[in-house]
């Protein structure tokens, strides 16, 4: 398989005082494979932006040595390869939509009637055609998050970088960054995203794969399929409509907690599962939800005892 | 071709954000100056409205550079937006060359417009002006701030923006008293500080004719030729320094 991405045994350390350092990245050994889209998890200074700087050529690594589609990251060549979108994007707030990317456009050496038909392709995968000719000024958090992620496609790079694309938006901008970037891998899909997060949920909705950082050293890197796939089949129903009679059996067999809509408990396994659907509908009772409970991801990527499959 | 791009979008930045409020509140303060003197002074007055606005033009130009340096590259090293521009297939260099550009771009603009009108406002004076010393002076007033936008620049690489301006404009004090702290260490011991110092400081009175011009006196061609050399030399200085540091920097944010 080809790799987009080498990160080949790279540490950095940075001077944070006159006799004092810190290492933000420790002997990381990482290869994203063409066309995969894969998270870099982590909390807070985990290293994670560090680790994108680095791919983008703006920190230099104190040891090892990173390559992009096999250039050497932080020259010139290897940036022709990136599309970045920062974690907090800004433009010139006196510019307008279109005249950013068309600005950004030149500066990959594109011109005259192909850049403005993908300035005009751009502005409309990313909903924002009717705002192309408006000042940035005016433009809410998610319109220049996605404004920031068009720039990032305008050379059609081989190799998307996000630095944290859903951070700071609120519940439904977050959702329409989410389906955005689903929509630019599935009309992409030769193109390889590697983004940083450190929302799960994101990542799970999006990456093939992940690699979690905890202070600089990679300590998981693995299909996100076989995280799922090793978590236990848990399941909490939701019941309205329980007669007396059914609530005093199901106490007596499960841990059963009042809700404001009805009842809830918790089962262990898709077999006990149907059973008890077939069992509570001839009883009478409604089944409002029925949640599968995926929380252990979690637990598995941020636990002291998370394995080291790298 | 990418630093003349990323020049141009600081013209307008700089258009669209100060260049004309400057030049407003200029004409405004040149005429409202000439009307006061007018009520005060007759004999002096076209010389002190004269000396009013080239000293007016001094003062703007250089809060100019050292500012909108601060501002324009400094601003967007901070916070984090330089980014966007250094992800793509540019250099360093160009990035720090357009912005560089851009604003001494529209410092000749200011400079040109000043001039031009320092001597649409004294013509109306029956005065001594001479347009080739006005000329000169607002010339070497633009090779002074140019020479101390590099400096900005090369400090605003290293440093934060308080630091910057302060040290900037602690040399530009510096580099007008040149003669007077030499003189100083020369009555006794010259220490190697000051030689060091002496050999990295600009010499900025080399581009003061103001008090010349007031008398409609120019300078000798050579002269000129010398003072826009010395600009030159320390311009390329400034700015290689700038360049080599900016170039191996870290951008953490």
């Amino acid at each position: 398989m080809t790799q987009d991405i080498q990160i080949k045994s790279v540490t950095k350390v940075f001077e944070t005082g006159i006799r004092s350092r810190k290492t933000a990245v420790d002997n990381l050994t990482l290869d994203i494979p063409r066309g995969e889209v894969v998270g870099l998890l982590g909390a807070n200074g985990s290293g994670k932006s560090t680790t994108l700087k680095m791919i983008l050529g703006f920190l230099r690594p104190t040891s090892g040595n990173i390559l992009i589609a096999g250039v050497t990251a932080g020259t010139r060549a290897s940036r022709t390869h990136l599309g970045y979108l920062p974690e907090n994007p800004r433009f010139q707030r006196f510019l307008r939509g279109r005249s950013i990317l068309e600005y950004i456009g030149r500066l990959h050496r594109m011109s005259g009637a192909g850049l403005s038909r993908r300035c005009t392709e751009l502005l409309e995968l990313v909903g924002l055609e009717h705002a192309g000719g408006e000042r940035v000024q005016g433009y809410s958090k998610g319109m220049i998050q996605r404004l920031a992620i068009a720039q990032a496609l305008i050379n059609r790079p081989k190799i998307l970088i996000f630095d944290e694309p859903m951070s700071g938006l609120d519940p439904l901008g977050r959702m329409e960054i989410r389906n955005l970037i689903a929509r630019i891998h599935q009309e992409m899909p030769e193109a390889t995203l590697f983004f940083s997060t450190h929302i799960l949920s994101d990542a799970e909705a999006l990456c093939s794969s992940v690699a979690l950082l905890k202070q600089g050293k990679l300590k998981v890197n693995c299909p996100i399929a076989q995280l799922i796939q090793n978590e236990p089949e848990n399941y909490e129903l939701t019941l309205t409509n329980v007669s007396p009679a059914l609530q005093t059996e199901l106490a007596a067999a499960h841990s059963l907690t009042a809700s404001p809509l009805g009842f809830s408990f918790s089962l262990n396994g898709t077999a006990a599962l149907q059973k008890e659907i077939g069992r509570l509908s001839a009883a009478g009772a409604k089944i409002l939800s029925v949640y599968t409970k995926r929380g252990s991801l979690e637990k598995t990527l941020f636990s002291d005892s998370a394995r080291e499959t790298a | 071709m990418n630093a003349l791009r990323i020049g141009w979008i600081a013209i307008r930045e700089l258009i669209h954000e100060r260049f004309f409020y400057i030049l407003i509140g200029f004409l405004g303060a040149s005429i409202a100056f000439s009307l006061l003197l007018g009520q005060m002074t007759y004999a002096e007055k076209a010389k002190l409205t004269f000396d009013f606005m080239l000293g007016s033009t001094h003062l703007i130009l250089v809060l100019f550079s050292i500012f909108m340096g601060v501002t324009l590259f400094q601003r967007e090293l901070l916070s984090g937006s330089v980014s966007m521009i250094l992800s793509k297939p540019i250099s360093r260099a160009s990035f720090l060359l357009g912005k560089f550009l851009g604003q001494i771009g529209v410092q000749a603009a200011m400079a040109f417009c000043m001039g031009a009108l320092t001597l649409g406002i004294c013509s109306q004076f029956d005065g001594n002006f001479s347009v080739l010393a006005t000329a000169q002076t607002v010339a070497l007033i633009y090779a002074e701030s140019v020479v101390l936008t590099a400096l900005t620049y090369a400090f605003a690489v290293n440093t934060g923006s308080l630091t910057t301006a302060l040290l900037t404009l602690a040399l530009f004090s510096v580099g007008h008293m040149r003669q007077v702290v030499d003189s100083a260490f020369r009555a006794g011991e010259n220490p190697w500080s000051w030689r060091l110092g002496r050999t990295l400081i600009p010499d900025l009175e080399i581009f003061n004719m103001k008090s010349l011009a007031s008398y409609g006196q120019s300078l000798a061609g050579t002269e000129f030729f010398w003072a826009v050399a010395y600009a030159l030399l320390c311009l390329g200085f400034y700015l290689a320094l700038a360049l080599v540091t900016f170039e191996r920097k870290d951008i953490a944010t």
